[in-house]
């Protein structure tokens, strides 16, 4: 059973020059990021392949979070 | 010589040539001592190994037993045995190469498909890691990683080897060592010898490095034996040798190898042989592993299990858990602990005879030497212990050397001081659950045996005096005293990180003397006044209110800082405090206490850590005076009921019994409705249930109309000092319905609780509901009743304090690296992100009220 729409935070695909940013940004590189499956159903709707990266955006009532996870084989 | 760093370390396998250099003896005698007591020659104790005994001169580097340490001896295995760590191992190895040409299971085409992946795996070392990795190849490398994994499990399927054409047999392993080639056992040096013939490039695509690890050295055929160091023998009061295990278990291998090689030499049956193997076989896998799941478990003379390698290392008494990651330490005190309500939350009280014991370090420069000197100078008390020189040669001080280190003594030196009043010491109490449970607390020498803490960091510690005791360490370099005084101490930890609000605070008699204080209508004589306010060092009194007369709100507002504004709801109302003064309200819980501690928050915020510090001491001080002058004590008159009561009591007991009477009347005429989920049983049970604990409910509504706050043990439930209201009304009123499980008691006999009962009755009374109160005392079927509910909640809470230590344990261990780093990122001990913002919102807690009041600028 899938979770309802309004449960599952937003995911997106991190284009390539924010990868690069976003490495810089935290001075790690890209598989110190954490670690999402390609499997998961929100990175297979994005078509996300290994290697790349996912935003995901949360909220809650202390206010907006970004999230990135690094998606590995799986 | 010395390493000017580590670049890497490799792990290998050792081999036999290997084992035949480290080793200093062979050794060849089953045995230890001869007749003499004196080491044998090629024994298990050789001298050659290194000496213990002190007396004695290591044969091999000639040093003593202080000096010495330690030197390798090794066995010759007359036949080889498998090493049970690596029967696995050997497994995968056996089931993916040809039985016959002993190569890899893989036609060329799929070994050059997946070389190159190897070659890289095998390689990588020499690299330095990029610091942007291509995304390409990593996801290459670990896809076919796990692919390559996967073929070699697959490859026990096939039948035919794909280079000499040969059919496959069948493999079995045996746990722990026993391999099968189709039903047939075969022998480790068969094994070894198809091992040894798988071809170097084969043993690459494993992952294994063939310059470094032989698979054949899987199988053993030396075998290496410890220095003595390792396997001291213990000489027992009565001059008897007991050795260790170790030993024991070497002298069970030597022994069997022994025999084993005269079989052999004297040409007995194949099967004697055999056995014997076998037998070697289990002494060695034990050796390694006395745990070795298949096989029984060597024991020594007295039916003791023998504790080998692998026990050594394992578990929470093993070498890692038990000596590597917790360690004992010097500079340390501990004992029973109790309270002083004289002290502020930063001390800490210490019996002289510890504070005579531990030491601190006081580094002598050109701006205290006269101090030091004046230490040094002393025999008694604050005096020195041990001068350290420069260059760490440490010197005690007696009577003796006194007068040549005083001469000595100049800057640079370093004096081991005894402790005294105002030096800076952790305190401690285990569980150690969080940060709050280690403080630092400035040092006061007191007489008495018990160190001594104020009552309100009681609470964070969750220490409480009935036996309790603490630990205290002393920090030694100016680094961790820096980091004590300015992060540690009490005062700066009274908000918590879990809500940032107060969690040093007041609890029971002084929450009560607070309230009776500051109750409206409290009025105090001069006399009092002056002596309530002298206890708290305030020697002026406040504005005389009517008659001459002192109000308890005013003798309060002397303990507070001039200019504290503050209006905050009370359990009885609004409070209101206007520049220091305390117009209106009552300071209970909600502003001093466990629910909020609004007064303690405030004045943390606008005043800092120091005010908040004295203001808990002096509440502390002021509240207990007020309950010594109202005289608090609670007694059995507090629980007397008039008749009155007592006939509305029963009345309650009856009405709510009467009510779950009609309900079982409706399920047994079937016309009961059931609720969605649930069987008409279960429905009735429920509502049953529902029903009798009402009665609680009512009792307690009830009561609460026939006291006053006159009553003592009511009021002290009111104000949360002591107890709730429940207790009050299972000792006066009624117990009410016992619960197992969150059910009413339902097994025991068949179809009743105790034998007292009719088969299925499913009245109140049958089922744990009690009318009696603890006052009256309890029937003989209450009594049982109650007790099968205490047991159910005493198991029921130690088991959830069990698993949910357990669970904060690995939450602990799995998370003790994280750090939030400077840009407010959580990252772990490698450096890789965790959360990319703290808790996903950057806040502490404790540091709300301040983060609010810069974003308001």
């Amino acid at each position: 059973m899938a979770a309802p729409r309004e449960l599952i935070p937003e995911h997106e695909l991190v284009s390539e020059s924010d990868v690069k940013k976003l490495v810089k940004e935290y001075n790690i590189p890209l598989e110190k990021f954490p670690k999402i499956v390609a499997s998961d159903v929100q990175v297979q709707k994005l078509g996300a392949k290994p290697g790349q990266l996912v935003r995901i955006k949360r909220r809650d009532p202390t206010g907006n979070y970004v999230y990135y996870r690094y998606v590995v084989q799986g | 010589m010395q390493a000017e760093g580590i670049d890497h370390i490799k792990f290998t396998t050792i081999s036999p040539d290997t084992i035949r250099k480290l080793s200093v003896a062979k050794l060849i005698v089953p045995d230890t001592y001869n007749e003499d007591g004196y080491p044998i020659d090629g024994g298990l104790v050789d001298q050659r190994l290194g000496v213990i005994d002190p007396g004695l001169k290591c044969k091999t580097c000639g040093g003593r037993a202080k000096t010495c340490p330690g030197h390798f001896g090794h066995i010759e295995l007359v036949r080889p045995v498998i090493h049970p760590e690596f029967a696995k191992t050997i497994y995968l190895l056996l089931q993916s190469t040809c039985s016959t040409c002993h190569r890899l299971l893989l036609t060329e085409s799929q070994i050059k498909d997946i070389g190159a992946v190897v070659k890289t795996f095998v390689t990588t070392e020499e690299e330095t890691e990029p610091t942007t990795v291509d995304i390409t190849t990593l996801t290459s490398t670990i896809s076919e990683q796990d692919s390559r994994m996967l073929l070699v499990k697959k490859l026990k399927s096939v039948k035919k080897c794909p280079h000499c054409e040969a059919v496959q047999p069948k493999l079995k392993l045996e746990r722990p060592t026993f391999f099968y080639v189709n039903g047939n056992k075969i022998k480790p040096d068969e094994i070894r010898d198809w091992l040894s013939k798988i071809p170097d490039n084969d043993l690459r695509l494993y992952g294994i490095d063939p310059t470094a690890t032989r698979p054949e050295w899987f199988v053993l055929t030396t075998l290496l034996v410890p220095p003595v160091n390792v396997r001291p023998s213990i000489t027992l009061e009565s001059g008897e040798r007991s050795e260790d295990d170790l030993t024991h278990k070497l002298v069970d291998i030597m022994r069997i190898n022994q025999r084993l090689e005269q079989d052999i030499d004297a040409g007995a049956p194949q099967i004697i042989i055999d056995d014997l193997w076998e037998l070697l076989q289990y002494q060695v896998t034990t050796y390694f592993n006395n745990e070795t799941p298949g096989i029984p478990v060597a024991r020594h003379r007295s039916t003791r299990p023998l504790k080998t390698l692998a026990q050594r290392l394992k578990g929470k008494e093993g070498r890692l858990r038990y000596n590597l990651s917790g360690k004992r330490v010097n500079f340390s005190a501990r004992t029973v602990i109790s309270s002083d309500a004289s002290l502020t939350i930063d001390q800490v009280g210490i019996p002289k005879r510890i504070a005579e014991n531990l030491t601190i370090p006081v580094y002598v420069t050109l701006w205290n030497i006269d101090d030091a000197r004046k230490y040094l100078e002393s025999k008694e008390y604050p005096s020195v212990i041990n001068v350290i020189l420069p260059g760490g040669i440490r010197k005690r001080v007696t009577d003796v050397t006194r007068e040549e280190l005083l001469k000595e003594l100049k800057p640079g030196h370093i004096l081991e001081r005894q402790m005294i009043d105002g030096d800076l010491a952790l305190f401690n109490r285990q569980p150690t659950l969080h940060r709050i449970s280690i403080m630092a607390h400035t040092v006061k020498v007191l007489p008495g045996r018990t160190m001594r803490l104020h009552v309100s960091v009681a609470y964070p510690y969750n220490a409480d005096f009935d036996g309790d005791e603490m630990n205290l360490h002393v920090p030694q370099s100016l680094e961790a005293q820096a980091e004590s005084r300015y992060l540690m101490q009490p005062r700066d930890q009274i908000l918590s990180p879990r809500d940032g609000r107060p969690i040093m605070f007041i609890e029971a008699d002084e929450l009560i003397g607070s309230y009776e204080l500051t109750k409206e209508g409290k009025y105090f004589t001069k006399d009092d006044a002056c002596r309530m306010l002298a206890a708290v060092g305030v020697y002026e009194l406040p504005k005389p209110g009517k008659g001459g007369m002192y109000s308890g709100r005013s003798i309060f507002s002397m303990i507070l800082p001039k200019g504290l504004n503050l209006e905050a709801k009370g359990s009885d109302g609004k409070v209101v405090i206007k520049d220091g003064e305390l117009i209106e309200g009552v300071i209970d819980e909600k502003l001093v206490g466990m629910a909020g501690g609004a007064l303690i928050l405030k004045m943390f915020e606008d005043y800092g850590a120091k005010t908040t510090r004295d203001f808990l001491l002096n509440i502390t001080k002021l509240a207990l005076m007020a309950t010594a002058a109202m005289g608090m004590t609670v007694s059995v008159k507090d629980y007397y009921n008039p008749d009155s009561l007592n006939v509305e009591r029963a009345k309650i007991a009856d009405e709510v019994a009467r009510k779950a009477e009609s309900i079982l009347e409706s399920y047994k005429q079937g016309k009961l409705e059931r609720l969605p989920g649930y069987t008409r049983k279960e429905t009735l049970e429920l509502l049953v249930m529902a029903q009798l604990e009402e009665a609680r409910r009512i009792a307690e509504a009830a009561l609460k109309k026939n006291v006053t706050v006159e009553n003592m043990a009511y009021l002290v439930a009111k104000t949360r000092a002591r107890g709730n209201i429940l207790n009050f009304v299972q000792i006066s009123m009624l117990l009410g319905q016992q619960s197992i499980r969150g059910r009413r008691p339902s097994r025991g006999y068949a179809g009743r609780v105790l034998p007292y009962f009719r088969r299925n009755d499913k009245s109140p009374g049958a089922k744990g509901f009690i009318r009696s109160s603890f006052f009256d005392g309890l029937l003989p079927k209450e009594f049982y009743m109650h007790a099968m509910g205490s047991r159910d909640s005493a198991m029921t809470k130690s088991l959830v304090t069990a698993v949910g230590g357990y669970l904060q344990r690995r939450l602990i261990n799995a998370m003790q690296d994280f750090y939030v780093s400077k840009d407010l990122s959580v990252r772990d001990a490698s450096g890789a992100l965790v959360q990319t913002l703290y808790g996903g919102d950057g806040v502490d807690p404790t540091k709300e009220k301040m983060a609010q009041e810069q974003k308001a600028k």
